[in-house]
This record gives C-alpha cells, structure tokens and sequence, in this order.
C-alpha cells in the first residue's frame, strides 16, 4: 500500500468503514470488466459531510478517489489504475422522498436500482432506464454510466430521468445542479454533463429522478427471421413507421444456438429473432403497435409471429433472450464470455450489417462473438467467447475489437451505447471523438484540476486496453 | 498446535470455473453475509475473487481471508443466481478444506461449543452434517463438514452452542433489533422471515419514510431456530403482534418449519391461557421466491392486529 494518512480518514468515517487488508485491495481493484489493479484503501462514507471531508482531504494530498457503486460496471470504470481511494458509495442507501405530484423522487447514490423500483410500485410509477444489472446496479453508478437498458427505446437512458443532483466536486465543495422540474433553460445542464462522465468530474451524493406510469397494458411479441438482413430491414422500418415500441431486440444465430445448447429451449435455428413490445393505458394503442410491428416483420419474411399480453406467456417468450447472458456464460467449459467491443450502438439501416461483421471479424480472428441486444435504441450487443488464459486469444481479442470499432465509425455508430467508456473502449472512443478530446480535457480540468477524480480513464486512458491493467485472468 | 502449509490442492481444479465466473455481482443480493456488513469483501463474488487471487499467487493466504471464506450459511442462493453456473458453495468448501489444519483456519459462521456444554451429544446426533464429534473429552466441530445450519444452536439444550460469526441472525442481535423497533411511536409488530425464502423488502437500500412503519421484517436463518422467548420478546415488549414467516412442508431441509410450527402453536396455547387473542401470534408458509404472497400474509396478519389494537389494551 503507498502511503496515506490512514488514521484521517478513519477519523473521518469510524474505523468500521475503512478496510486496508490486502484481501479488501484486490477485491475491490476489479469489477465485472477484464481489468485489475488496487486502490491504497477502501472507504464508505455515510453522508453529505463525509464526502465533503474525503474530497478535501484528496485533493490536498493529490490522492487519486475512484467511486463505486455495485461494481458491476464491464468497462473497468471503477478499477483504480493509479490506486488512491475507492469510495464505496453503498452506505448512502436511502430513498430520501417520493413525490408522486410533482413527478420526482430523491436517492442517495448507493440506492439499488430495483429497490428504487419496488419503493415506486405502489405509487403506480417506474424509474425506467433499469440496466439488466438493476439488482445490484446503484443509481450512483448508472448515472456515471448513463445506463440504458431494453425499454430504453421508448423511454430514453438515464440522462432523461435525471432532473438535478447534489455534487460533491474534488475541493469538498457542494453543488446543487439541475431543478426538480421536467424542464430547464437556466443556463448550461450541468447534471446532464456529470450524467456518463464516469466519476471523474464529481460524486454525486444525492439524485433527483423522475419517473412516469407503469403501463396497464403490455404486449410482447416474437418474429423468426431466416436471413438476418430481412431482420435488419424489419428493425429500419419499424423505428420509421412511427411506431414506439416499449421493447425492439434482435437475437442472432450464434446467440439463439448458445441458449439451445446450454438451456435446451428448443427455439428455431434460424438466421436472426426479433423481439418486440409495446406499452400503453389504453389496449388499442397497444393493439395498434403491436399490429404494425407485424406487418412489418410479415413484410420482410418474418414468420412464426407470436403475441401475447399474458405475464406467463410474455415469460415464456423472453425466455430465450433472457437466457442469453448465461447461455454465454455456460457456452463451454474452456471459453469465457468477455465483455470487449460490448454495446456500440449504429444506425437503424446499419444494424444487420453490423452483425454480419462482427460475425466476419470474429471467424477472421478465430474467437467466437454473438450479437443481439437493443437494438431498437440502436444498441448492438456482443460478448467475445475465448480461451482467457491463452496469450494469443489476447492478441486476437485485440485486433478483433479495433476492426469493429473501425467498422463501427465507418458507417457513423458510437462506441458505446450503454456500458461507457472506462479502459476497455479508451482508444475506440479516443479515436471517434478526436476533435473534441482537447475540449473535454479543459472541462475535466476546470473541475477538477488536481486530476484526482478517477484518473487515467476516458481521455487519458492507456492507449491499448491489454496492457493498460494487469488482466483479471491468468495468463499462462 | 501443529499446523501444516497452506497449499491450493482441493482448489486447484476449479481454476476454469473461477475464470467463467463473469464478476456480474448478481449473486450479492441473495447473500445474508453481505447483507449485514454491505461490504463487497463479504459477498460470494469476493469470496471467489480471493480464491482466484490465491489461486493465482496474487494473494497470500491469511486468517482474514480465511475467515471471510469461512463465513458462509450455504443457503446456496448464489449458487442458483449465479448467471456463469459457477458452483460457489462446493468451491468455497474446498476452500475450507485447503485451509483447514493450517495456521490460518478459522471459524467463520461454523459453530463453536463454549464452557457450558454439558457434554450430552445431543448437538453430536442432530448434526446433519456429521460434523460435531466427541474427541478426548470435548465436543469438536469440522469446519469443512459444518454448514452453519445452526441446528446445534437450536438443540443444545445448556445454550452452549453458537455460530462464531452470526451476522446478525443470533438471537443477542434479534432481541437488539426487536427493542430498537418497538422503541419508535408507530411500531406494531414484528415479522420474522426466513433468509432461504425471498422476502417482500428492499434488499440493499433504505427507506427515508415520512411516518414510522407498523411493521419491522427480521430475517433469520431458519423459522426453527427461533426459539419460544425469542418468539414472545416482541409481546413482552407491547408489539401488538408477531408473525412467523417459514417454508412451506416438505420445503425446508431442516425441518426447521415443523419446528416453528410447533413452537407457534404452543404460543398460541399460552397465550389462549392468559386470556389473550392467540392470533396475535401467527405463521404463514411462503414458497421460495414468492414475495407476492409473502406480502399479501403480511397484509392480511396487519388488518387483524389493527382489529385486535395493543395489547395492553385488550
């Protein structure tokens, strides 16, 4: 451990909230990324004033502060390439206030985002942007993210439900930003910039979110396409159409023979599956959606068209796409599923040829890849199936994620939808947002000019994501 | 004592399992040992994350480690979260295995017999498990074999018999929560679910509320390990109820809800004795995973103890 003034944050926050075992300093040097490194201590602080002292004391001393929610982010946002102090935001749990008629409610950053949701139920209302982590996924960390998840189609990410937030900034100085109104033109949105900034401009201590009505109606349908282009062109249509689908998600061969394989769901072999959904209060709009949606589909040779607005059904349906993530996960007992090059999003007319590629890039790199995801926000998922303790599955990993991030830019994608930016995605997003680095770089160092707020991220992450950590495997 | 070395021979073929385990985390929010302490290092992903380090040469052995492996109720609600299939509980055996007769073994959540033990073996012939034996005049327990299911806590009858790490589910920490609650204005009654159901709560964050709840759920290990005055301290402290949350027959591997159902009955004798409402103590059986109906009980038992009003007054 370098040293630090262990002794002052203990008296900051009660010996019970700091840990230095080197136990503690590994654990929490990873998160669900392939990286690894070791913070000097690991901290919770309790409240508003805790944070306020931490950030002085940092910036003073010039010790790095990484925050963490659940950890479960895949970039490796949270693991503390320089060390310093991880701040464990998970003792800042509550639900402060729930407003039902001004349409707002308050957390601190360590609130559950699936707790968020069980407190809201009763009131008729959803926090919508719910990644698939929301069990463990803290609000904290979704805003650092901008966390979007499958209705985010319809109801946007996180930077559309946050209104304000209270921000803790690197001197240990306290800002109020936003309003708890749906609008705001009072000079520049300063918590729309700290929403996806990936806790290197500020803490955020408390939240302010809205939230809107839990639909009456829900439908879900399935279509099985035989040619994944067919399905790409369904996809394009369908957000042309005018529709809003509450849910628009394709699942492609690779991925429908993995849930085959290991879940033995006997779901059809064929090129590509689109799911979809709509939501609403009234039943003919949702009947509206949903028939249009099928046209569509019907159109472009979709066939074995299902529907349902029965819970069980619905369950039954999204079965296979639910079963994805572990389906990787089991796909064999050498591979393990990765998550590198995992959420760009691309253009609606673009996203059956993104899987195409990757599927080519994968073949030519001699790795397996699958693609599926949200694919109605634009969002295409991947995960790299490899052997991880083999040195040249790395290498291949690497020029793999370069090609599909240069095919991404090619045809004007993003390089990350949902998941950020952290180390795994530096140079793609380096390489995408060049004319603005330089920008970004003065916004980062006009709030925090010590560069103590999780360094070598973003920006100044290490050019190649290989080297730029030790990786959490073994590599033999 | 002698000791012999740490070596990784038990752990040392899980190394492809440790590897397909993602770090998603979503074995957190099943797990009572994190849900206590709310530190990462507590939860089964950390437990795995040690292992690997150990595994790896990246961390040392160490009582610390030790103890946090150790400190596990094998309720395996990981192992069934676990989206990589990885299978925790056999691992984090194994673990125990390899650190057992080391410098570096420790208890954890395994039980340990204090001076009191009158030496009757009943905690011996009850044990599941086959792990407490009698050996050169004492009671011993395997710290490999024992799955902290807490039986011998149950049945030793000189109270002789405790987890080393309870995290809060001992019944010192029970009775600490049962009088913080009933201490606030609104409190009415206590609820004591079972950690291997699902309960209808938030699991890992707060409620700021603007008035006081009637009712305060306290998750436990197993409804057979409540014991009748443990039962009755609510009631002894003017709760005006107590409902006891337990598996459905056939569900609980203990046998932990005969138990509860015994003991709830008998309760609700004396209490018919006394002259008091028996349905102020009550048990309902909630399947695995159903915080609907959990919910609903929950419900139900409130509308009649709103009915029955405090119970000093009745």
């Amino acid at each position: 451990m370098e040293k630090i003034d262990v002794p002052r944050l203990i008296n900051i926050v009660g010996e019970d909230n700091v840990k230095t075992d080197p136990a503690d300093l590994y654990i929490y040097g990873s998160d669900s990324s392939v990286h690894s490194a070791r913070p000097w201590v690991v901290v919770r602080p309790g409240n508003t004033e805790q944070v306020q002292a931490i950030m002085a004391f940092a910036n003073e001393e010039k010790i790095p502060v990484i925050t963490r929610g659940g950890g479960s982010g895949m970039c490796g946002q949270t693991v503390p390439v320089k060390g310093g102090i991880t701040l464990d935001m998970k003792r800042m749990n509550r639900i402060l206030e729930i407003n039902p008629s001004d349409v707002f409610c308050r957390v601190q950053p360590g609130v559950v985002d699936d707790d968020l949701n069980h407190a809201l139920k009763p009131f008729g209302v959803f926090y919508p942007p719910t990644p698939a982590s929301s069990r463990i996924a803290t609000i904290g960390g979704e805003i650092g993210n901008n966390a979007s998840g499958v209705r985010s189609v319809k109801y946007g990410a996180t930077r559309d439900s946050v209104l304000g937030m209270k921000v803790v900034l690197p001197d240990g100085s306290l800002v109020t930003l936003g309003a708890r109104t749906r609008v705001e033109a009072t000079g520049y949105q300063l918590h729309k910039l700290i929403v996806g900034s990936e806790g290197t401009l500020g803490v955020v201590v408390e939240a302010t979110l809205s939230f809107v009505p839990i639909p009456k109606f829900r439908c879900l349908g399935m279509a099985n396409f035989d040619r994944l282009e067919d399905a790409g062109q369904a996809i394009a249509d369908i957000m042309a159409s005018g529709v809003v689908p509450s849910m628009l998600e394709l699942v492609d061969s690779v991925a429908i023979k993995a849930v085959n394989k290991t879940m033995d769901l006997g779901l059809p072999e064929v090129e590509a599956v689109l799911l979809y959904e709509a939501d609403a209060m009234v039943k003919e709009a949702v009947d509206h959606e949903i028939n249009a949606m099928q046209q569509v589909c019907k159109k472009h040779g979709g066939t074995g068209l299902t529907s349902s607005y029965d819970a069980a059904e619905r369950a039954k349906i999204f079965m296979g796409r639910k079963k994805l993530f572990p389906a990787l996960s089991k796909f064999s007992d050498v591979l393990s599923s990765t998550s590198l090059a995992d959420d760009m999003a691309v253009p609606y007319s673009k996203m059956a040829e993104t899987a195409r590629t990757i599927h080519e890039i994968a073949e030519r790199n001699n790795i397996i890849m699958t693609a599926y995801g949200h694919c109605g926000s634009g969002c295409m998922h991947t995960k790299i199936l490899m052997e991880p303790t083999r040195q040249d599955q790395w290498e291949s990993a690497r020029t793999a994620v370069a090609e599909i991030y240069e095919y991404v830019r090619s045809v004007k994608g993003t390089t990350s939808a949902e998941h950020g930016i952290g180390i795994s995605k530096a140079s793609a997003f380096k390489a995408e947002k060049s004319d603005s680095l330089d920008l970004m770089r003065n916004i980062k160092k006009a709030f925090d000019p010590n560069n103590i707020l999780n360094p070598g991220k973003l920006m100044d992450a290490h050019e190649d994501w290989v080297t730029a950590t030790d990786l959490r495997y073994t590599i033999a | 004592m002698e000791t012999r070395p740490f070596e990784t021979k038990h752990l040392d073929k899980w190394k492809s399992n440790l590897d397909s385990c993602i770090r998603c985390g979503y074995c957190y929010e099943h797990c009572p040992v994190f849900k206590d302490t709310r530190w990462e290092s507590d939860a089964p992903r950390a437990k795995m994350i040690m292992i690997y380090g150990l595994l790896s040469g990246k961390l040392e052995p160490s009582a610390y480690i030790s103890d946090k492996i150790s400190s596990c109720f094998y309720c395996q609600r990981c192992v069934a979260a676990c989206s990589s299939g990885v299978p925790l509980t056999d691992i984090i055996t194994d673990a125990k295995r390899d650190f057992q007769g080391t410098e570096f073994e420790t208890p954890g959540t395994t039980s340990v017999t204090n001076t009191d033990c009158a030496l009757c073996l009943a905690c011996v012939r009850a044990c599941p498990h086959e792990a407490r034996e009698f050996i050169n005049g004492k009671i011993v327990t395997d710290t490999v074999k024992c799955q902290s299911c807490g039986i011998c806590v149950d049945i030793c009858p000189n109270q002789a018999v405790a987890t080393h790490l309870s995290y809060g589910t001992d019944r010192s920490s029970l009775n600490q929560e049962i009088g913080t609650f009933l201490d606030k204005d609104n409190a009415k009654a206590i609820v004591f679910g079972c950690n291997w159901s699902y309960y209808p709560d938030l699991q890992s964050s707060v409620m700021d509320p603007t008035e006081d709840p009637e009712y305060k759920i306290l998750i436990n290990m197993c409804g057979g390990r409540l014991e009748k005055p443990l039962l009755l301290e609510p009631l002894l402290q003017n709760a005006w109820g107590v409902l006891v949350a337990c598996c459905p027959d056939g569900d609980c591997e203990h046998d932990g809800n005969v138990k509860a159902k015994t003991h709830v009955a008998a309760l609700r004798e004396l209490l018919k004795e006394m002259d008091i409402d028996e349905d102020r103590i009550q048990l309902v059986q909630i399947a695995h995973g159903d915080k609907t109906g959990f919910q609903a009980s929950i419900d139900t038992f409130m509308e009649k103890i709103n009915e029955l009003g405090p119970l000093n007054n009745r």
